[in-house]
């Protein structure tokens, strides 16, 4: 079976008078087996009772990307088993492992760096220990993530941002798009209480290389926010797509940063997207 | 995602319907769902990725059609429908909307009742029961095949396609999970089956009731990376109750896992004494598992013993025919048992033990020894508790049936109540309801 060869290209971009970036982002993999795509962004919340969210992101996507890939090789090791229940093995894991396992490692995770953290702070006594909510508080952020393989493409998102997955004809969808958005500044988080059971999830098992989309990306809400109208973040993602099947993505590669810093200053919020992109012309690896 | 069939694509099914793809609703472990436009109206069609249109699926699917099974409980394929050899589906009714999946029920968004889940649990064991009886094993029991209606308890069984006859061997081996533990383990000689069912549907009751896995305890918290050793570990080769009473090496964490500490602490004997049974001695003995009739009878019972705090509401399950109650799950205060209204049925005798709550009613079934099928719907009403119009506080037995009953009171005199007429409710009042007689009895 030949795979498509996926471009990927990740960008993040600071928001006015922000005094750091709180978002982060990856994209990386080939959409191979042996070589997943993983895409993920986080979005560390804004207040000043997240003070470290900037680090709660960039764990986030670091441990997502490893789970991502952790979930890929179990999928391998599946696919040969698809007619007696793997796949359906595959789709329990990730809509009720994943999400459990991704939490609890990213709290464990960030724990730690608050006890890092406590014993390197100064050299008096350091501060008194707090509750674990309160520690995890100061790390909170959003997450999404989405790994595709010639198998499978899934998705996770806990709080706000955007998946965005451009079809094969060009149909534009949001496949985890909430069914209320949220209201005001509030989101999801993966400090909330039970963070694993808000996290929304999407199972897509790919049928066959021409099946695919041919465009995956995720971003931060920075970039959905900073258009007038709900149509204009639809209107983006077209011309995105159009760009890249005019011009390639060396060309849109180059132009990211700037689109990205444009929608910082009209929404004022860090700005970060994650993407993959199926040329159409592709360079098929060889599965 | 593009799915297999596209929108508007036209197939036949093997009854001559003419089917036009509408759209993708879902994606699955074993195939798409799709709905369709029928002459009949919309419907649903589920369509089998390539690895999974086998040749064994086919004749499962085939075979199912033929038997006509005609149960409002299960989303039962009713026609075939072939695009080549390799690629085929299924028409079956959409899923009503007041349905919901049991994940969302486990991440806790919905509201739902202690009531409406016994009901949900007693459903669904009669619907696994129903085709036992038939000779067919599910083979798939899981959360991702039986959907619940949050306000009344009915249940609707999906993904029917994995049945088979007993003693069929094709397809599907269930969600690791669910399964039971020689089937993970690949015991020499371990078919899916009846046996096997009865474990998966012992571990579906027990996370409807508890909201959590009965093998989830510390265990699960160590592993790292959950691949398939690690599942098999934990759900075959060394499967360990979180309450086993010998063995608490795999008990719950007090913070991970509090919700099932909380959910077992409330749950009444009777129904911890079948799930201690069935994952401890029916772990290891697939012959000493619960039966369906050992679940329907416990949680009927219980059922009829579900009362209502006087303080803030909240419904508490007690134990079947206890004098005395603990306290409320919900604000801690004592619960008061109201009366009880025992119902000894016709021959061969059974008897029912029925709580007066304020909403507390009479069921055809509650009358019959042996109800094939429980209902506890509008429909089936014969008596329900009511309260006096102009005596709050005062409460009677309204009479919902289509026949008069014989009441007698305690000082031995005797009244008729016809259909819509009330009989205040006393200690030691008895009723002749179709041959069943019904006492009040103060505790």
């Amino acid at each position: 079976m030949s795979t498509p060869h996926w471009e990927t290209f990740s960008e993040s971009v600071q928001g006015i008078n922000k005094k750091l970036n709180q978002d982060y982002g990856t994209a990386e993999g080939q959409g191979s087996t042996e070589d997943p795509l993983v895409l993920a962004v986080a979005d560390g919340h804004g207040a000043a009772r997240h003070a470290r969210s900037d680090v709660g992101a960039r764990r986030a996507v670091a441990l997502f990307a490893g789970h991502a890939r952790e979930f890929a090789g179990f999928a391998r090791s599946l696919v040969r088993e698809e007619s007696r229940g793997g796949l359906s093995r595959l789709m329990n894991y990730a809509q009720h492992d994943m999400p459990r396992r991704l939490v609890a490692a990213w709290q464990q995770d960030v724990l730690g760096h608050w006890d890092r953290m406590r014993k390197r702070s100064g050299a008096g006594t350091p501060p008194p220990d707090t509750a674990d909510a309160e520690k995890l508080l100061l790390y909170g952020t959003t997450l999404i993530g989405a790994l595709l393989t010639p198998q499978l493409f899934v998705a996770w998102q806990l709080g706000d941002g955007e998946l965005a997955v451009v079809e094969r004809d060009g149909r534009i969808g949001f496949p985890l798009a909430p069914a209320e958005t949220d209201l005001g500044d509030e989101t999801e988080s993966m400090c909330s209480h039970r963070a694993w059971s808000l996290m929304r999830v999407h199972w897509s098992p790919v049928v066959g290389p021409d099946r695919m989309p041919r465009l995956i990306t995720l971003s931060t809400d920075g970039l959905s926010k900073s258009f007038a109208s709900s149509e204009g973040f639809p209107r983006f993602m077209a011309g995105l797509d159009r760009r890249l099947v005019d011009e390639g993505a060396k060309e849109v590669r180059a132009v990211l940063p700037q689109w990205l810093r444009q929608a910082a200053r009209h929404s004022g919020d860090d700005t970060t997207m994650a993407a993959g992109y199926r040329p159409p012309h592709h360079h098929a690896i060889k599965e | 995602m593009s799915g297999m069939l596209d929108d508007g694509q036209r197939l036949t099914a093997d009854d001559g319907e003419e089917i036009e793809v509408v759209k993708l609703i879902a994606s699955g472990g074993q195939g798409e769902v799709y709905r369709v436009r029928t002459s009949g109206g919309d419907r649903a069609l589920k369509w089998y990725y390539p690895p999974c249109a086998t040749p064994e699926q086919r004749s499962i699917v085939q075979e199912l059609v033929s038997r006509g099974f005609d149960d409002d409980r299960f989303l039962w394929p009713t026609a075939y429908v072939e695009g080549s050899p390799t690629a085929f589906g299924y028409v079956m009714d959409l899923r009503p909307d007041r349905f919901q999946g049991l994940p969302t029920l486990f991440q806790r968004k919905l509201r739902t009742t202690p009531r409406a889940l016994l009901t949900a649990c007693l459903y669904t064991v009669e619907a696994y029961q129903t085709l036992h009886s038939r000779g067919i094993a599910y083979r798939d029991i899981s959360w991702g095949n039986v959907l619940f209606d949050p306000a009344t308890g009915d249940v609707l069984v999906c993904d029917n396609d994995n049945a088979v006859v007993e003693g069929d061997s094709s397809g599907i081996s269930g969600t690791m999970a669910f399964m039971a533990p020689e089937l993970v383990r690949g015991d020499p000689g371990a078919r899916p089956g009846t046996q096997s069912d009865l474990y998966s549907l012992s571990v579906l009751l027990f996370m409807f009731l508890m909201n959590h896995h009965p093998l989830q305890g510390r265990r699960e918290l160590l592993i790292h990376c959950l691949d398939e050793p690690a599942e098999k570990a934990l759900y075959g080769k060394h499967p360990l109750f979180v309450f086993d009473p010998e063995d608490d090496a795999n008990a719950p964490d007090p913070v991970e896992q509090s919700t099932v500490l909380a959910t077992w602490d409330v749950a009444p004997k009777i129904l911890r004494d079948l799930f201690t049974h069935n994952f401890t001695v029916g772990l290891r003995d697939p012959a000493a598992r619960v039966r369906e009739s050992q679940w329907r009878d416990a949680l009927r019972a219980v059922l009829d013993a579900v009362v209502d705090c006087a303080d803030c509401g909240r419904q508490n399950m007690t134990q079947p025919e206890e004098t005395t109650a603990g306290t409320c799950w919900s604000c801690g205060s004592t619960l008061l048992l109201p009366p009880r209204l025992i119902v000894v049925t016709p021959p061969p005798r059974a008897e029912r033990h029925l709580r007066l709550h304020r909403t507390a009613r009479v069921h055809a079934h509650h009358l019959e020894p042996e109800p094939v099928r429980h209902d506890y719907s509008d429909g089936s009403v014969l008596a329900e508790l009511i309260e006096h119009p102009q005596k709050p506080g005062k409460f009677g037995l309204a009479n919902r049936s289509g026949t008069a009953w014989t009441g007698t009171r305690s000082d031995g005199t005797t009244q008729q109540i016809a259909p819509g007429q009330t009989v205040p409710l006393r200690s030691g009042l008895e009723l002749d309801l179709q041959g069943a007689r019904l006492t009040v009895r103060a505790k």
